[in-house]
């Protein structure tokens, strides 16, 4: 019994991880209408750009999180900017190919840099655990969870409260009508894509203190990001929440009773269930 | 009389690739059965998703699937290769039949996430079966014939074209490009669409199988990660949609071009090779996304407008 109970604990605590690494995607998917089949390399960006930053400048993983953000955004706003805004208006099969097209080329560019290496972020606080009637939780862990749903929801908060929000809301229900209210498509798509991608930069940061990284994390992020965006819908933010902390604890006890390999199984196995009983999403909308 | 001409000079270009073997030498020999292997695969991707419209970023599963049916029955039960391939065509199509009735409902970006984590977990469950070798793989008996294997792969992709050819002038063929075009008019005229698709993709995943088990053989050892490669259905797909999506010719086109480049650059760069393929998608989709087909007929009027064009009908 303490045993699920721990295996509960941990899912959860992934779960909000996860949570976070699915903002992103389905932001820039409800209102850009792209499924970014890169975001997966922007969270191991994002990853990469935190470790360099721990283990060359000796920053604390958590206090690199911004900088490694601000990174991300530059990233993103510049491949929307010069690449996606040039396809924009064609087939859905183009947009998402290209993205997959970025995917790649992210990918082998950090692997020609930074070698095909696992690495791991580890602050010296690693170790240490809180322990509650039996369970160990990780110091770390908690604060990443934390963090990932405080993000999240300050994210809603913003799209809710803000100028900027309104004007990607806006942007998302009918572009023509926001154009006729001053909001500029171009920028907006690309200060969209740029928040998703800073958003992956923070989780790909998270990511890296809790687990290893080299250069191909990036498809199967994407991929359980997807499954996430499919849960939850992409009106809400905390739908998403919902989503992220199904999967974790999903994962956890298809870890414990059937076998770690079958990890991902499960989570692709309620993918393809989902989508098959439910195609517009379990909880929220996502056409 | 202008089809005959063009049917003669295919003819002849068969026959020289035919002959290659007695002319070339080994290495051209063994970058000729991978061309044509790609080529293949290009042409059985171009079934489901440049005729049908469904860009399935699983197929890898299906080569996956005909390697497997080849090693498990030659390595496992020591039947001749021929047993092996049938049993890997069945594996493969049987597959994507009962897996095109589920996912073929679904549309857009759902089918095409959906096939990626189909391929992404194809991985992990072959790892933990033990008639596939687990995650060792399994060593196939050694067959010292490259030109035996290139002469096959020549085959059957003659034979992937000829049907795609077949494809583009039959009713099956058009109710396909219905269903591309707008699947809830071609249902209100008659095209059954849900057995289309599905034998759409059994088609599709009939040749994929079929290359898979002729890898197989000619590799003489797979495992898990080796066949379930997710970068095959990058390089099938690029290939398809760099020649022509819903051309007959495109895909092999496109496949014999890439490879040539990526060959070069293998051999001078390394380091850039595996990102040739991700730099030319993203080239591509923006410059000439209806391929090489699209682009031979058109760019003799408009010139370099051709590329600005496609940039500006699609840009925000």
């Amino acid at each position: 019994m303490e045993l699920l109970f721990q295996v509960l604990v941990s899912g959860l605590l992934l779960g909000g991880l996860y949570a976070l690494m699915a903002l992103g995607l389905a932001l820039v998917w409800g209102v850009l209408n792209i499924v970014n089949l890169s975001h997966g390399a922007l969270i191991m960006l994002g990853a990469y750009v935190t470790y360099f930053l721990v283990t060359g400048a000796y920053i604390d993983p958590f206090a690199a999180l911004p900088i490694a953000a601000a990174v991300l955004f530059a990233i993103g706003y510049l491949i929307q900017r010069g690449v996606l805004n040039l396809v924009i208006r064609g087939p859905m099969f183009n947009t998402l190919l290209i993205t997959f097209g970025i995917e790649v080329v992210l990918t082998y560019l950090t692997q020609l840099w930074f070698s095909a290496d696992f690495r791991t972020i580890n602050p010296g606080y690693a170790g240490s655990n809180y322990t509650v009637g039996g369970i160990t939780i990780p110091y770390v862990q908690v604060l990443v969870f934390v963090i990932a749903i405080g993000l999240t929801v300050a994210m809603w908060l913003l799209l809710l409260h803000t100028r900027t929000g309104r004007g990607i809301r806006a942007a998302a229900q009918n572009l023509v009508a926001a154009r006729l209210y001053g909001v500029s498509p171009k920028s907006v798509y690309a200060l969209t894509f740029g928040l998703g991608a800073a958003l992956a930069g923070v989780a790909g940061g998270l990511y890296g203190t809790v687990s290893q990284i080299n250069p191909y994390i990036g498809g199967p992020l994407t991929a359980k990001s997807f499954v996430i965006a499919i849960i939850g819908g992409l009106d809400n933010p905390l739908w998403v929440i919902v989503g992220g902390l199904f999967l974790g604890i999903i994962e956890s006890l298809t870890a414990l009773y059937i076998g770690s390999t079958y990890r991902d199984v499960a989570s692709f196995g309620i993918l393809v269930l989902i989508l098959i009983v439910r195609p517009s999403g379990l909880l929220g909308r996502t056409t | 009389m202008k089809s005959t001409a063009w049917g003669i000079v295919l003819a002849v270009i068969v026959a020289l690739l035919a002959a290659l073997p007695w002319i070339g030498n080994t290495v051209l020999v063994q970058f000729g059965i991978n061309v044509l292997l790609l080529a293949t695969l290009a042409q059985g991707w171009n079934i489901i998703g440049g005729y049908t419209g469904y860009p399935s970023f699983g197929n890898s599963v299906f080569y996956g699937l005909g390697a497997y049916g080849v090693a498990i029955a030659m390595v496992q039960y020591h039947l001749p290769f021929w047993v092996g391939m049938l049993l890997g065509l069945g594996l493969g199509v049987v597959f994507a039949g009962l897996l095109g009735l589920a996912v073929l409902r679904l549309k857009g970006h759902y089918f095409a996430i959906c096939t990626l984590g189909l391929a992404l977990v194809m991985t992990a469950i072959v790892s933990n079966l033990e008639i596939a070798g687990s995650n060792i793989g399994l060593v196939l008996p050694l067959l010292r014939s490259e030109v035996l294997f290139y002469e096959l792969a020549l085959g059957l992709l003659v034979l992937a074209t000829l049907t795609i050819f077949w494809l583009s002038r039959s009713r099956f063929g058009l109710g396909l490009i219905a269903i591309r075009e707008n699947e809830e008019g071609a249902a209100v005229m008659g095209v059954n669409t849900t057995l289309y698709k599905v034998l759409a993709f059994m088609l599709s995943a009939a040749f994929t199988a079929l290359a898979g088990g002729i890898y197989a053989y000619y590799i003489t050892f797979i495992d898990p990660v080796g066949v379930f490669d997710i970068g095959l259905n990058v390089k099938m797909i690029i290939m398809a949609v760099f020649g022509g999506p819903g051309s007959v010719l495109g895909p092999v086109a496109g496949a014999f071009i890439l490879s040539a480049i990526s060959e070069v650059l293998a051999t001078k760069v390394t380091s850039i090779a595996s990102m040739f393929f991700g730099i030319v998608i993203v080239i591509a989709v923006m410059f000439m996304p209806r391929g090489i087909a699209h682009l031979v007929q058109h760019i003799r009027q408009m010139g370099w407008r051709y590329f600005i064009d496609n940039v500006r009908t699609h840009r925000l």
